[in-house]
């Protein structure tokens, strides 16, 4: 029998009150509560999975943590050390619990989460989203043809192959050259699976130099630029896939196609920032990083609500997580409630995007941190920030490429005029 | 039409074409190059007055139509076993049949040759439950859909399956006009109630639509359902009250001596039954032709749905469709329209193509941009970016039009419930009613049949954790742990439903079985972090190894075992 018990009287029994709830222990989710709780905060951490560490847990190649540990690590080595330090410092979390709810009253968050224990409440006065991304999946890019099983998307068969020790395939062909994807046909490769290819639709490869270098050519597996997967075929199971060139506009070439046998197709085809929660907090999100709209403090345009890591921008580097990440929980202890006013930050259509969106009037810390990503692939470029046609900084860039965020550091006392910004790019 | 009138029209278009008359019926043969010219003649043979039925057996030119998807599975479960009612076919129509027969008390038998029920047509559709408004009198399909679709709630409510009234409107960029007034009144008098929306009722219900709309042909009673949980839903019921359900189970002959069926082949044996029921869907015809027993022609018409996110819901709310000046009297479906499904996802579509293919489910080039343009002049807020998952389905058309319900002409033990496509989900209960009754007289004349008295038409689902309020959650999770335990992010299912699903009466272990009973998958994700969890419940609730956790059918795994396992295991 269900005992109808109001949830008010659950809560009141059981409810905690918090400084700073983060949600999600990822890198981004780790290091901000470290830091919120460094800065004096009293703090929460809900995970959805059993294991603290995010997507690093099966990220077992190396190549992180090379800006931030000055030396080169593997995925859950990298988590580990936020997850000792996280331990060490006693900062009270749960795991195997999944948000259900959050809503806003009278400027405290009422969270609540389902755990093995049952329906769970606390309440705080700051949250930190760091809720990670999510792959695109097949369905989203519309490939024609049968829906088959052998269809994955790269960080599918990443956690098969290295969390179940299962194969996801014996012979497939990767579309989309996201780093995950060149990962994965390293990693496969070495499991003796074949790998026919990796096929980008772009005229150059989405992934980092690096890893074009390490996982494909190192290993023999060719990289076909400006070509997609137009056709699958199989309707238990994936049997065959048609690839073919595209035009400048991306559309396939008739005549071009071709006719792959294989068992599996691993997509790396874009990563899209889980933002479900904060949409419903009534977080605005920017279009362009399809994360929250942050000032320089990662705090979203609802009071309180922050947000760091790949829930805020995609990242290529776990590392540049860790520093947002710190940086929004460090802000979270320190959210005082007041009226705030804001110049904002905009980028010119050379560039992807621009973060932060908005820079308060009155910046507290010393520098503020912007990263951006470039459009196109550039050389011996000028980048500046202009403020009322001034210009407050400028860096030269020998080279841009879309799949590598920059990041600027520019002191706070440049900033505090009293205008609109503008990233630009000076070509020449 | 006379048989030398028909002969001279179809000579003047398709020399080549043979008309002659068989068993009662206009029968085509010949070769032809064009798919379209088929199933032309097709449509111009038919004459319900003068013949039984078409038989078209045109060839297309080069084509060699794929022999029926038989399941690798060969063995003798089945072998030599008696049945009193044999049910071809798991689909809606099978389903809905095999639990009205265990109303009495007979032994009844379903096979179905995919690895999971509905996995055709009843699992490739809108879930629309039709009000019948564009169907005329004379016809079977209106017969049973006014008759049907007031008894749906009641059905749904004795299995325990979701079932909203959303109402339908069909959108006009016109004014109220006399005529739609009078359409209306006389589809009401047809037994369909139907009234004439104004653009304020409208507006008022409907925010995102275009202002274009002025008025609506409005059918209240129009609603949403899981077409593939109600299939299920009516097995599960059939299951507890004594029918049997054997999956991976294909037809490959059915032995006919005189005037009956003495023998049914499959691939895991020769069952005896004494009564067969044709419900084999797409290939239905095919079934009656083994039978001895054909008098009409499926030709497959296909058509893809595309489905949105979740997050988009809040933009309908009626079944909707926007009616275009042009109407096409050709078409033979009414062209698609918006629905938001019973569980709140935006589906639109489909569009319609015929098809030599029956069991071809691939998505062709164009499909999405045909159909959002179509739709969006209706809803203009839709957005590509918001579809998450996409579906092919194909239905079984008769160049009839019209359901095929009758007791075999030359063999006596066999029933057909064939040629249903829409509206065949909303008929089904009602459909299942008369094609049982049909089998019971067959069956009656060899054996004494009598009354099931411990039938019980009610069926419990298991929880959905989501829809609980969260003193009942709170409360189930104390009770099991593992409906805590968050499996399907985008959806919201707890292991402890995927571990009730895998307790069911039939048990489809595996992925998309669990997905089409409990939706891990279904949502934005469509898969991408739950789908190796799902598969590691399977492998630790059903004992065996991961590697053999099958995705959609029984002989097709996921994954494979890693070839560094082979020295350890």
């Amino acid at each position: 029998m269900i005992i109808q018990l109001p949830l008010n009287q659950i809560k009141e029994r059981t409810m905690i009150n918090y400084d700073t709830v983060v949600i999600g222990g990822g890198p981004a989710g780790l290091a901000s509560a470290i830091s919120a709780h460094n800065n004096g905060a009293k703090v929460f951490l809900i995970e959805r999975e059993a294991r603290l560490g995010g997507i690093l847990k099966q990220c077992i190649h190396d190549g992180f943590g090379l800006l931030y540990f000055n030396k080169k690590l593997s995925g859950p080595e990298y988590a580990q050390n936020f997850i000792d330090k996280f331990n060490e410092l006693k900062i009270e979390n749960t795991t195997n619990s999944f948000v259900t709810k959050i809503t806003k009253k009278d400027d405290q968050f009422l969270i609540e989460y389902v755990s093995e224990d049952g329906v769970k409440a606390v309440s705080s006065k700051t949250l930190i989203l760091s809720t990670g991304c999510r792959e695109r999946t097949s369905k989203q890019v519309f490939i024609n043809g049968t829906k088959p099983y052998g269809v994955f998307s790269a960080g599918t068969a990443q956690y098969f192959t290295n969390i179940l020790g299962v194969l996801p395939s014996k012979k497939c062909v990767i579309l989309g050259s996201g780093d995950i994807g060149l990962i994965m046909a390293r990693r496969l490769t070495l499991e003796g699976v074949k790998v026919f290819g990796v096929y980008e639709i772009l005229p150059s490869p989405s992934g980092l130099t690096r890893n074009i270098h390490q996982c494909l050519y190192d290993y023999n597996i060719p990289l076909h630029l400006s070509h997609t997967i137009t056709k699958l075929y199989g309707e238990n199971r994936l049997e065959a896939v048609e690839i073919a060139q595209v035009d400048e506009k991306m559309q396939p070439i008739k005549g071009t196609e071709e006719k792959i046998e294989c068992d599996a197709l691993i997509l790396s085809v874009g990563l899209l920032p889980e933002n479900e929660l904060a949409e419903s907090l009534g977080v605005p999100l920017d279009p362009k990083t399809r994360g929250p709209i942050v000032n320089e403090n990662y705090m979203t345009m609802v009071d309180g609500v922050f947000t760091c890591g790949n829930a805020m921008q995609v990242n290529d580097l776990v590392d540049y997580v860790s520093f947002t990440a710190e940086k929004a929980g460090q802000s979270a202890a320190k959210y005082k409630i007041k009226e705030q006013t804001y110049n904002n930050v905009e980028a010119s259509k050379d560039f992807e995007y621009v973060l932060p969106q908005r820079l308060s009037k009155n910046i507290e810390s010393e520098n503020v941190d912007f990263y951006f990503r470039t459009k196109k692939i550039e050389a011996k470029v000028q980048v500046q920030l202009l403020c009322n046609d001034k210009v407050i900084y400028s860096k030269t860039y020998q080279h841009l490429k879309p799949p590598e965020m920059e990041k600027i550091s520019i002191k706070s006392t440049d900033l505090m005029i009293n205008g609109d910004f503008k990233l630009i790019m000076k070509r020449g | 039409m006379k048989i030398k009138t028909l002969q001279r029209k179809i000579k003047k278009l398709y020399p080549s074409v043979v008309v002659d008359t068989k068993d009662g019926c206009v029968h085509l043969t010949g070769t032809l190059d064009n798919r379209d010219d088929i199933v032309n003649a097709g449509y111009m043979s038919v004459d319900k007055k003068r013949y039984l039925g078409v038989l078209n057996d045109i060839k297309l030119k080069g084509f060699e139509e794929p022999k029926i998807r038989i399941p690798k599975t060969n063995d003798t479960t089945l072998d030599g076993l008696r049945v009193d009612c044999l049910v071809i076919g798991g689909g809606i129509s099978g389903t809905s049949i095999l639990r009205e027969l265990t109303r009495y008390n007979i032994s009844a038998l379903l096979v179905e040759k995919e690895s999971d029920l509905a996995m055709q047509a009843s699992g490739r559709n809108d879930g629309e439950v039709h009000p019948g408004v564009d169907l005329n009198k004379g016809s079977k399909k209106q017969y049973y859909v006014v008759r049907s679709n007031p008894e749906f709630g009641n059905i749904c409510k004795e299995l325990d399956v979701d079932f909203v009234r959303r109402g339908q409107y069909a959108c006009f960029d016109k004014p109220i006009n006399p005529l739609l007034k009078l359409y209306a009144k006389f589809r009401s008098m047809n037994g369909c109630p139907t009234t004439v929306a104004n653009k304020k009722e409208i507006e008022e219900k409907e925010t995102h639509f275009t202002k274009k709309v002025k008025c609506a042909i409005s059918n209240p009673q129009s609603g949403v359902v899981s077409p593939y949980e109600l299939t299920i839903a009516f097995a599960e019921n059939a299951v507890s009250n004594g029918a049997k359900v054997s999956l991976d189970t294909a037809i490959l002959d059915i032995e006919v001596k005189g005037d009956k069926i003495i023998s049914v082949k499959t691939n895991k044996g020769t069952i005896c039954p004494k009564v067969v029921i044709n419900a084999a869907g797409c290939f239905s015809d095919k079934i009656a032709d083994m039978a001895n027993d054909r008098f009409f022609t499926i030709h497959p018409r296909s058509g893809t749905d595309f489905i949105f996110d979740n997050k988009i819901s809040g933009q309908i709310n009626h079944i909707s469709s926007f009616v275009s000046a042009k109407k096409n009297k050709k078409k033979h479906s009414k062209g698609g329209g918006i629905v938001k499904t019973i569980d709140n996802n935006v589906l639109i579509g489909p569009n319609v193509y015929e098809t030599p293919y029956r069991e071809d489910y691939s998505v062709v080039a164009g499909s999405l941009d045909e159909i959002i343009k179509k739709q969006e002049r209706l809803l203009p807020s839709l957005n590509k970016k918001d579809i998450i998952a996409y579906f092919t389905g194909t239905r079984a058309a008769t160049y009839e039009e019209d359901f095929y319900i009758n007791k075999g002409r030359k063999t006596k033990n066999i029933v057909h419930c064939a040629g249903i496509q829409s509206p065949g989900l909303t008929t089904a209960p009602l459909v299942a009613k008369d094609v049982s009754k049909m089998a019971i007289e067959e069956l009656s004349e060899v054996m004494k049949v009598e009354e099931n008295k411990s039938f019980n038409p009610i069926r419990k689902k298991d929880p959905i954790l989501r829809k609980l309020s969260s003193e009942e959650r709170n409360a189930l999770i104390k009770k099991n742990p593992s409906y805590g335990r968050i499996v399907c992010r985008c959806e919201q299912i707890s292991e402890g439903e995927i571990i009730d699903c895998l307790n069911r009466n039939i048990k489809v272990p595996t992925i998309n079985g669990i997905k089409r009973r409990v939706r891990p998958g279904m949502g934005r994700c469509q898969g991408g972090f739950c789908m190796p969890l799902v598969a590691k419940i399977i492998s630790d609730h059903e004992k065996f190894n991961i590697y053999d956790v099958k995705g959609k059918q029984s002989d097709y795994p996921v994954t494979f075992k890693s070839n560094k396992r082979e020295n350890h295991d």
